[in-house]
């Protein structure tokens, strides 16, 4: 009898593990994962770059999810907690001069420490101010940075800090070099996904989903609903640091203010929208096709769109930067309206559905039963 | 001094009024978290500065005051076409949605903004001059006011009274303060929501285009690229310190904002700088103490 | 020591005077009844009590601690767990979700015997109020009358001390009535303190042993069911004259 109990149990646990955090099964991560890995033998290593960004942009785009998908806080400055990974990794770099492994937990310390600063009054603040608060909060950032350029480096930043690789591995070549960046910043965003999974489907995560689903409610199950948003806000800011200290390791070759543009706030909504807002794979698989698009698509495929209109012909150039940023917001705006629930998602739910037709029969007899 | 923060205060503040009542319009009344206003308030400025140099060219034989009266008034109608359009399209679809709702306005007035830039060229976007309104000053009192700006208030006070009897008095106003109200009983009830909301995005984004050429053109006279972002900032400012749901509160917290902004300039050296952050910091400010504004509502429960 | 002791509490908002100046105590293992026609105040003080609303000044003591002012997480924590009028499940988890969500509060978790997981416990509330087939439904996809057990079932997932329901009755037809009518009663035997506010005087009146009749924000009438059927004031109240 005890048997069969446990039994029961861990399948109805796993059940609805997948159901409610809106995982796909394991395998298809899984698999993804072994193509991931398998892709240096198909490319040269030129094409790979985008793929490392990509990865970094899946850590970034995944903690925006964390704070708006999860607990429904609106930011739509992440680019602060970019920043502010690549800055405090820079600068603890630049003086004192500490190891690799000293500076970077430090760093990610500072990002929580941030994070829970710009969270507390985050709090307080509702709806459309909050959004234009986190909007605008990267722009004044900026200014100061600018203000105390003795400190900051101004324009210019803060000159290159060490490569992580090259510290580790001195002895690798050129195209070496890539590879083995493009295999750590697998790794890393792999780390980041598999953290975000177990919080996602840890009690905490939970919380987090019913916060967003029904405040008061949660608060009348005896849920402090301030700690829990704190909590995300810090976990957001933890890891959007991390992809920014990643990005200043291993991709630029300075930090400079750039690291508060705008487009840092808006790459991780169109890798959400487009990949599915609230999920753990939909973040990542929009950052990849985000990148795919942005980086790859867009600029050599088709870098130029015709379009007749009557004797003319409109050339829109897709390859210049603020063409692709219009487009990428009309597909932002285009995907809210059609699909709030990201593309990939409506994709995963029409193949569950498919592939489980007979448990919507039964539950439509169910439904009949009822009245 | 005093005589000339009194008068300066007073015009500054009614025409950041103008640029707020917009999004109090949508945002109290419609209850429409709607951050395309920022675009509108970039757009209209713009398109203004276009049609000021076009028109010329099909109107030859009118005297130059009327082309930028023609212009003005265009400029905003064209806007206000283009705030309903947006409205039906984008945010109709996603009412009550109100994370989406942010998201989709911010990527349109990203959209605007990026239309703007395409059509400028990269070096120009960051400064397009439209002139001045009006050249030379009035004499008010002691007080030396530039005509623009006097004209552009005295303008915008005028709006504010046809407003105000349009939403107190007629049939239509009635059918918006329903709306703000109760939602649901509203459409029950068989008001058209669709095409009131349309109708007052169109008034929203005309109010919010009148309101950027005003400032632009007795301010700096140039259109820059992240006006749109001044420009939402300076109207939260607003609202929050005037109250959320009423005309009224619009152009008192517009009053506040326009003296506490005068005062600065005049009183500290270097007030041109802090003036880029001022209405960030009184809104966090006033938030964090009274989280409905000083004069809205004190709902606690949702 | 009474389990629950209000004591003059007032609140208006503007110029409206929602609960005037309402003083009553509940004491352990009872079953009140509170009634009064719409806009009496009866939700406006349920708020007060659980915390959602600040009073104006009053006092609010439980297990003879000072409440007032506390916010609404904590009181539940502490053992006064209410339900919504309007149900407030979490519509995009599952129903078991919404069990296990009250049970990673604190007192949720203080309370879970070792030996049972909270799936485990989850479960068993979901039983005790006859959900159990819908175990892994997400909420949106339940009935009303569903969710209305379902608002009890997370309720009770937190052990509460003293149980406020808010109108339990509303919207249920004659057999879910049935139901949540032997529900509540059960919940009465096992020794829970219950303070019901509802519309529905027939399956309430069977249900309580005493009462207490709101109207324009204060207690005009107090008693057993039997008295206040026949009280004058209240048949006022209800029927708009003495008849």
């Amino acid at each position: 009898m005890p048997i069969n109990i446990t039994k029961y149990l861990w399948k109805i646990y796993t059940e609805f593990t997948t159901r409610i955090y809106d995982i796909p099964p394991r395998m298809l991560a899984f698999l993804s994962f072994i193509i991931l890995a398998a892709i240096p033998l198909m490319l040269d290593p030129i094409k790979l770059a985008f793929l490392i960004i990509a990865n970094i942009y899946a850590i970034l785009a995944a903690s925006w999810d964390l704070l708006v998908g999860r607990t429904g806080q609106i930011s739509l400055g992440h680019a602060i907690f970019y920043a502010i990974g690549a800055y405090s990794t820079a600068l603890l770099y630049m003086y004192f001069k500490w190891p690799l492994w000293l500076t970077m937990p430090l760093s990610l310390l500072v990002g929580a420490i941030s994070a829970l600063v710009i969270g507390f009054p985050c709090l307080r603040v509702k709806g459309p101010y909050l959004a234009l608060l986190t909007f605008a909060l990267p722009f004044s950032v900026k200014g100061f940075l600018y203000y105390y350029s003795d400190i900051f480096g101004g324009d210019a930043g803060i000159p290159p800090i060490p490569k992580k690789l090259y510290e580790f591995f001195p002895m690798l070549s050129g195209d070496q070099k890539v590879i083995a960046n493009y295999y750590l910043s697998l790794g890393l965003m792999a780390i980041s996904a598999i953290i975000l999974y177990k919080i996602a489907t840890s009690k905490t995560g939970l919380t987090f989903v019913s916060i967003l689903d029904d405040e008061l409610a949660s608060k009348a199950c005896g849920i402090n609903v301030t700690k829990y948003k704190l909590m995300s806000f810090t976990i957001s800011g933890i890891f959007g640091s991390f992809a920014g200290m990643i990005y200043a390791h291993m991709v630029s070759r300075r930090v400079d203010p750039l690291f508060l543009d705008v487009s840092y706030s808006i790459i991780p909504i169109i890798a959400t929208i487009i990949g599915g807002i609230g999920t753990i794979y939909g973040p990542i698989v929009g950052a990849y096709i985000y990148c795919f698009l942005d980086r790859y698509l867009f600029q050599y495929i088709i870098p130029y769109v015709c379009i007749p209109l009557g004797n003319y012909t409109v050339r829109i150039p897709l390859k210049d930067a603020e063409w692709r940023m219009l487009l990428f917001s009309a597909i932002v705006v285009l995907l809210i309206i059609k699909w709030p629930r990201g593309i990939a998602r409506a994709i995963v739910e029409k193949l569950e559905d498919l592939e489980e037709p007979r448990e919507i029969e039964e539950i439509e007899k169910e439904k009949k039963l009822q009245v | 001094m005093w005589q000339y923060v009194l008068i300066q205060g007073a015009i500054s503040g009614v025409i950041y009024a103008l640029i707020a009542i917009g999004f109090a319009l949508i945002y109290g009344i419609c209850g429409i978290s709607n951050l395309t206003q920022g675009a509108y308030f970039m757009i209209g400025p713009f398109i203004y500065g276009v049609l000021k140099e076009v028109l010329p060219n099909y109107l030859p034989n009118l005297s130059s005051n009327t082309i930028l009266m023609l212009a003005l008034i265009l400029s905003c109608l064209i806007t206000a076409i283009i705030g309903s359009i947006v409205y039906r399209i984008t945010l109709h679809p996603i009412l009550g949605q109100e994370v989406n709702i942010l998201i989709l306005s911010i990527c349109v007035c990203i959209i605007f903004q990026q239309l703007v830039l395409i059509t400028m060229g990269p070096g120009k976007a960051f400064m397009f001059n439209i002139g001045e309104l009006l050249p030379g000053m009035l004499a008010i009192g002691n007080v030396e006011v530039s005509r623009g700006k006097v004209f552009a208030a005295f303008f915008s006070i005028l709006l504010f009274i046809a407003l105000a009897i349009v939403i107190k008095g007629t049939k239509i106003g009635k059918a918006m303060r329903a709306l703000s109200e109760d939602l649901e009983a509203a459409m029950l009830m068989g008001i058209n929501v669709e095409k009131i909301f349309m109708l007052i995005s169109g008034i929203a984004a005309f109010l919010a285009s009148l309101g950027g050429i005003f400032y632009i053109t007795t301010t700096n006279y140039n259109v820059s690229l992240w006006m749109w972002l001044q420009g939402l900032a300076w109207a939260f400012t607003v609202v929050v310190l005037g109250g959320l749901k009423s005309l009224k509160g619009a152009l008192v917290g517009g009053l506040i904002f326009g003296y506490a902004e005068t005062i600065i300039i005049k009183v500290l050296p270097k007030g041109g700088l802090i003036i880029q952050s001022f209405p960030f910091i009184i809104t966090i400010l006033v938030l964090l103490i009274r989280p409905k504004g000083i004069f809205g509502k004190r709902i606690e429960m949702e | 020591m009474p389990l629950l002791e209000v004591k003059n509490l007032t609140k208006s908002f503007g110029g409206l005077i929602a609960v005037n100046n309402v003083s009553f105590s509940v004491d352990e293992g009872e079953i009140l009844g509170i009634i009064g026609p719409n806009g009496a105040g009866k939700t406006t003080l349920f708020n007060l009590i659980t915390g959602y609303l600040k009073p104006d000044s009053g006092k609010i003591i439980f297990k003879g601690e000072d409440i007032t002012g506390l916010p609404p997480n904590a009181i539940a924590n502490k053992g006064l767990v209410r339900t919504f009028q309007i149900v407030r499940p979490f519509r995009h988890l599952p129903t078991i979700a919404n069990i296990l969500v009250a049970l990673n509060s604190p007192r949720g978790r203080k309370r879970i015997e070792w030996i049972k997981t909270p799936e485990r416990k989850a479960m068993d509330m979901l039983e005790d109020v006859g959900l159990s087939d819908l175990m892994l439904e997400p909420a949106e996809n339940l009935s009303h009358g569903d969710l209305k057990r379902l608002e009890i079932a997370r309720a009770m997932a937190l052990e509460p001390d003293l149980l406020l329901l808010d109108e339990p009755f509303g919207g249920l037809n004659p057999i879910e009535t049935e139901y949540m009518v032997k529900t509540i009663q059960r919940l009465h035997l096992d020794g829970h303190t219950l303070v019901i506010v509802e519309h529905k005087l027939q399956a309430l009146m069977k249900l309580v042993k005493r009462v207490l009749v709101m109207h324009y924000g204060e207690i005009i009438a107090e008693g057993k069911p039997e008295e206040i059927a026949q009280n004058e004031k209240v048949i006022e109240v209800y029927l708009g004259r003495v008849i």
